[in-house]
């Protein structure tokens, strides 16, 4: 099969370019590294600009970009669902609410929190669960870039692969956690660098929003009005849209998955990491520009979109086509580094996750306790290199078997979905005990797996396969949220005294930076009411 | 690289802070970006820009990447030039 798109040597000196750039930032930042927290949380050092946008950029993967061109293409303006409430409220509440604890409590990583707030049961299950995790979606976006590249410039499988690997695992390797903030900063800036030349031209050539208007079904072109019922784009109603995606899903994600709560950890005080989440809010109710535009210009203007009824795998294809069908070589290297940049930078921020909780919290606490410093930095190096040797070796086991690519994300989705009630009651309400807090996350997770069953078997029934998901998060998080009370009820309480700095009402409370225009209230509210505003617009 | 490199000991106590001045590495990648698409913007042909709908998106884009690279660079010096003062 030929190539979709063909590069000149301009497009290639674009790639290469960046390319440099990063190993030249990895290289320079290795003399930093002296001591596991300068490896692993940048020394708790970075300003709030930088970690806000790396927040957001861990977020803003290619398969993340593509995969939102694709639900705009099928579900129409409703994909902001994914933004407007489907993260902004998780943002904001994370740095005002939970980040004192975090980052007030000088944890480490997120299962850290579970130890010191709960027991070692619940930081293990969570630890090494979410180690595992990581490092297979690792391998699996690693095949996934690899087989894009393949199919739209013709690459070799095993040469991206290998290619990608090398240069993350050398940045990585010499400059940590801030080779990987880093270079999550500069993709942020060639994603929309990158992509906004199609938004201008999709635009122009469709005449604008009265054009996606006068062309487009009138249910593509809203975001709520049509929620009453599951008998939407989406097949979602709104109950599954605000509770399953808006609150279990959206926080689950946002304020306990490591991979983004490292960035603000690294921030240089609390008021910086508070404010990290929150300024990635901004940008990040942005990103519809350049998802949610591109998408529905390809149902305009691509000749393979034209028919009423697609099949969803080629939704997928629509940001790449649209590539093809408006950029001209140059641009087209830009827009090729951005997903480049976009895939590399997600895979860094696996593997930097990868091995601090490696380090921290399996190997660190359950396989050599007590050992100095330099030794911990060392193995966070070594877990660098295994980490993306082990991703490698994934990334070859799913291009043989591409459906454990399902299967994994499955099992992963059954973790993730039960873990924010567990967040939730540690630090909201001080009865929480240790074994509530681990029972109630195991039955969580049996909860999603089970229901997921009862989908399967044709139990319980949804309009949709995203409505199925959006409420086995939500019955999950029931489960969870509902036995971790039942079993605090019968076990025996913590001492109040070790849950200081960690539980809300046992904290001192933060004081709030001095000027309120560094406060993260101030700008979490703003947040909120510019997210409901756009809500409202796009009703 | 050891010019773009700006260090800090941030105070905090936690290990020396270890502040790359991320200004400048964006700059510059953006400013060559910038250059390369000017210059490849006006030595190509005006038929290259069909598919653009007819805009030499390549010159014009080339010329914005400037602009914002350039800002990176001179909030980079600006910076500089006080911590140094």
């Amino acid at each position: 099969m030929d190539p979709v798109i063909t590069l000149n040597a301009v497009d290639y000196a674009i790639i290469g370019g960046y390319i440099l750039v990063m190993i030249l930032v990895g290289y320079s930042l290795k003399k930093y590294m002296k001591t596991g927290e300068d490896f692993f949380l940048s020394g708790r050092s970075l300003p709030g600009w930088i970690t806000g946008l790396a927040f957001l950029s861990a977020n803003l993967g290619a398969l993340e970009v593509i995969g939102m061109v694709a639900n705009s293409a099928k579900y129409g303006i409703a994909t902001v669902h994914f933004y407007w409430v489907g993260a902004i409220p998780a943002m904001v509440f994370l740095g005002i609410f939970m980040m004192p604890f975090y980052y007030g409590s000088r944890v480490r990583t997120v299962p850290e929190y579970l130890k010191l707030r709960y027991n070692e049961a619940t930081r293990g299950l969570n630890a090494i669960s979410f180690a595992i995790m990581t490092v297979l979606m690792s391998g699996i976006s690693l095949y996934a870039m690899a087989l894009l590249f393949k199919l739209m410039l013709g690459w070799s499988l095993t040469g991206s692969i290998l290619f990608a690997a090398a240069v993350v695992l050398l940045y990585v390797f010499w400059g940590g956690l801030s080779s990987s903030i880093y270079n999550e900063v500069i993709q942020f800036f060639l994603i929309w660098l990158g992509l906004l030349p199609i938004v201008f031209l999709g635009l122009k050539e469709v005449g604008g929003f009265a054009g996606f208007v006068a062309k487009l079904k009138e249910p593509l072109l809203h975001s709520a009005k049509y929620l009453g019922t599951s008998n939407n784009p989406l097949g979602v109603d709104w109950f599954g849209v605000v509770m399953g995606l808006g609150f279990v899903l959206s926080f689950g994600y946002w304020t306990t998955d490591f991979l983004v709560v490292q960035r603000a950890l690294a921030s240089k005080n609390i008021n910086s990491a508070r404010m990290t989440p929150i300024i990635a809010s901004f940008p990040k109710m942005l990103v519809p520009i350049i998802v949610v535009i591109p998408g529905l210009v390809a149902l305009l203007v691509l000749p393979e979109f034209s028919q009423s009824a697609l099949p969803s795998t080629e939704y997928n294809s629509a940001l790449i086509l649209l590539m093809k069908h408006y950029l001209p070589n140059g641009l087209l290297g830009l827009a090729i580094t951005a997903l480049l940049a976009s895939f590399m930078s997600g895979m860094a921020g696996n593997v930097t996750a990868f091995n601090t909780i490696w380090t921290y919290d399996i190997y660190g606490s359950y396989i050599k306790k007590g050992k100095p410093d330099a030794h911990y930095l060392k193995m966070g190096k070594y877990a660098t290199v295994f980490g993306v040797a082990i991703s490698v070796g994934t990334a070859y086991i799913v291009q043989s078997f591409p459906n454990l690519m399902d299967y994994m994300q499955l099992i992963f989705s059954f973790f993730n979905a039960p873990l924010f009630a567990t967040f939730l009651l540690g630090m909201f309400w001080k009865g929480a005990t240790g074994w509530g807090g681990f029972f109630g996350l195991l039955v969580g997770i049996f909860v999603a797996a089970g229901h997921y069953l009862l989908y399967k078997l044709g139990v319980v029934h949804y309009a949709s396969d995203m409505a199925a998901n959006f409420y086995q998060a939500w019955w999950a998080w029931l489960a969870d949220f509902v036995v971790t009370i039942g079993v605090s009820l019968f076990t025996a309480k913590r001492d109040p005294k070790e849950l200081a700095g960690l539980v809300f009402g046992l904290t001192p409370k933060p004081k709030a930076a001095a000027r309120w225009l560094a406060r993260p209230a101030v700008w979490g509210t703003l947040a909120i009411v510019i997210a409901i505003v756009l809500n409202i617009i796009f009703w | 690289m050891n010019d773009k490199i700006e260090t800090k000991d941030q105070g905090t106590g936690m290990g020396q802070g270890h502040v790359l001045d991320l200004k400048l590495p964006i700059g510059w990648l953006l400013s060559a970006y910038g250059v390369l698409l000017t210059v490849y913007g006006l030595v190509t042909k005006k038929e290259m820009y069909a598919i653009s709908l007819g805009l030499n998106l390549n010159l014009v884009w080339g010329i914005l990447m400037l602009v914002v690279g350039g800002g990176f660079l001179l909030a980079a010096f600006l910076k500089k030039g006080k911590a140094g003062g």
